[in-house]
């Protein structure tokens, strides 16, 4: 189903917080990731990933360093800092809340 | 890789051949203006092993080097609007640099007015067996002169560089510089005001004539407001003999500075400018 790219655009932070709140990942394979688990509905546009990992990495919630793979190809992985894994509970909280408030609406809107 | 090569170019950077993929990932550094030659290589191989991935992933479907290439540019999108993404990240820093290196300009620039004119002045007290203690009796007056120096030759300066291809914008910061100055000196040294404000137009003014190709046509472009102002205004410091001196300390100094903002452009700000 389409839907407004801003809304993803967004949610950028959260989702990526909540990505590497698992493992260490580099830019393309969040990527993969977000496609995989969204059945191909999320595409992070290269435009919006990599400089919001970087504004994260800035504010302290991320950090990063270059990995060799076992295809010899580096490549800059990034994982969640003390401060991004607390960033990222309180992001998920706030979008748990907001999400059940707007669906709330919706709900008494359509009842 | 051979599979976006193109013939007979090298990438300037790291010695490889140039790509269509460089060039993709040239393009977002160059227009993200990113503060820093580190960052700017950071986020250029950041890119770069992005772009591979994207590239074997077109191979693994069979594509061939056009389609690849094409499958590439659609998926990572618009150099211009990751560079503006990346821009707008990087902003504060990018500010404070600017703010950083104009703070230098501005401090050495005065330094070299100060030492100049310093010069000037002790070698006309021996020519003329004056006390050299008694030339700077006027020192208090004088500073306000190598400050309004600095302020007209690096406010063109800034223009310049804020405003490159149009001159009419270019004197714009020198012209609202030069009347902040103006209420300033007239509100702080009333009486006084004339040989700073004039010191001011004659560094602007050497600074702008400095662009011309006609060698040291810039000298009148010192002597220009100088002999205004002193038309207008008589003798500018008391117990100054030698109105030359002025026009050749002013003259000497524009040459400096601009010695001093070739030296700065070549090895402090050559990173911000590449």
């Amino acid at each position: 189903m389409p839907f407004d790219r801003e809304l993803l655009k967004g949610s950028i932070a959260l989702l990526i917080l909540k990505l590497l709140s698992e493992r260490d990942m580099y830019g393309y394979e969040i990527i993969q990731e977000s496609l995989r688990r969204s059945q191909e509905a999320f595409e992070f546009k290269e435009g919006t990933l990599y400089p919001a990992l970087h504004q994260l990495h800035k504010r302290g919630y991320l950090r990063s360093e270059w990995r060799t793979g076992e295809n010899g190809k580096q490549r800059k992985y990034y994982g969640l800092t003390a401060a991004g894994r607390k960033a990222a509970r309180a992001s998920e909280k706030e979008w748990v809340f907001f999400t059940k408030m707007v669906n709330a609406m919706l709900s008494k809107a359509n009842p | 890789m051979g599979f976006f090569h193109e013939n007979g170019e090298r990438h300037a950077l790291e010695g490889q051949p140039v790509t269509r993929l460089d060039r993709i990932v040239s393009r977002v550094v160059l227009l993200a203006k990113l503060p820093g030659n580190k960052l700017r290589s950071e986020i250029a191989k950041e890119l770069r092993a992005h772009l591979e991935d994207l590239a074997e992933e077109a191979r693994s479907y069979g594509y061939d080097e056009d389609a690849s290439a094409r499958m590439v540019k659609r998926r990572f999108g618009e150099p211009q609007e990751i560079a503006s993404a990346f821009a707008s990240v990087y902003a504060p820093e990018r500010l404070a640099k600017r703010l950083a290196q104009a703070a230098l300009l501005v401090i050495t620039s005065t330094i070299a007015v100060v030492i100049v004119i310093g010069t000037v002045q002790s070698i006309a007290a021996i020519c003329t067996a004056t006390s050299i203690l008694s030339t700077f009796r006027d020192i208090y007056w004088e500073l306000f002169g190598f400050g309004a120096i600095t302020a007209g030759y690096c406010s063109l300066y800034a223009g310049e560089r804020l405003f490159p291809t149009s001159l009419a914008r270019a004197v714009l910061p020198s012209v609202t510089v030069g009347l902040w100055l103006s209420a300033l000196f007239l509100w702080l040294i009333p009486q006084h005001a004339a040989l700073p404000l004039a010191a001011f137009t004659c560094a602007a003014l050497g600074r702008l004539l400095q662009r011309v190709e006609i060698p040291l046509v810039w000298f009148a472009g010192t002597a220009l407001p100088l002999l205004i102002a002193w038309a207008l205004f008589g003798r500018l410091i008391s117990g100054w003999q030698f109105p030359w001196l002025v026009w050749l300390g002013l003259t000497i100094c524009c040459k400096v500075l601009r010695e001093v903002v070739q030296f700065l452009e070549r090895f402090v700000f050559s990173e911000s400018f590449a």
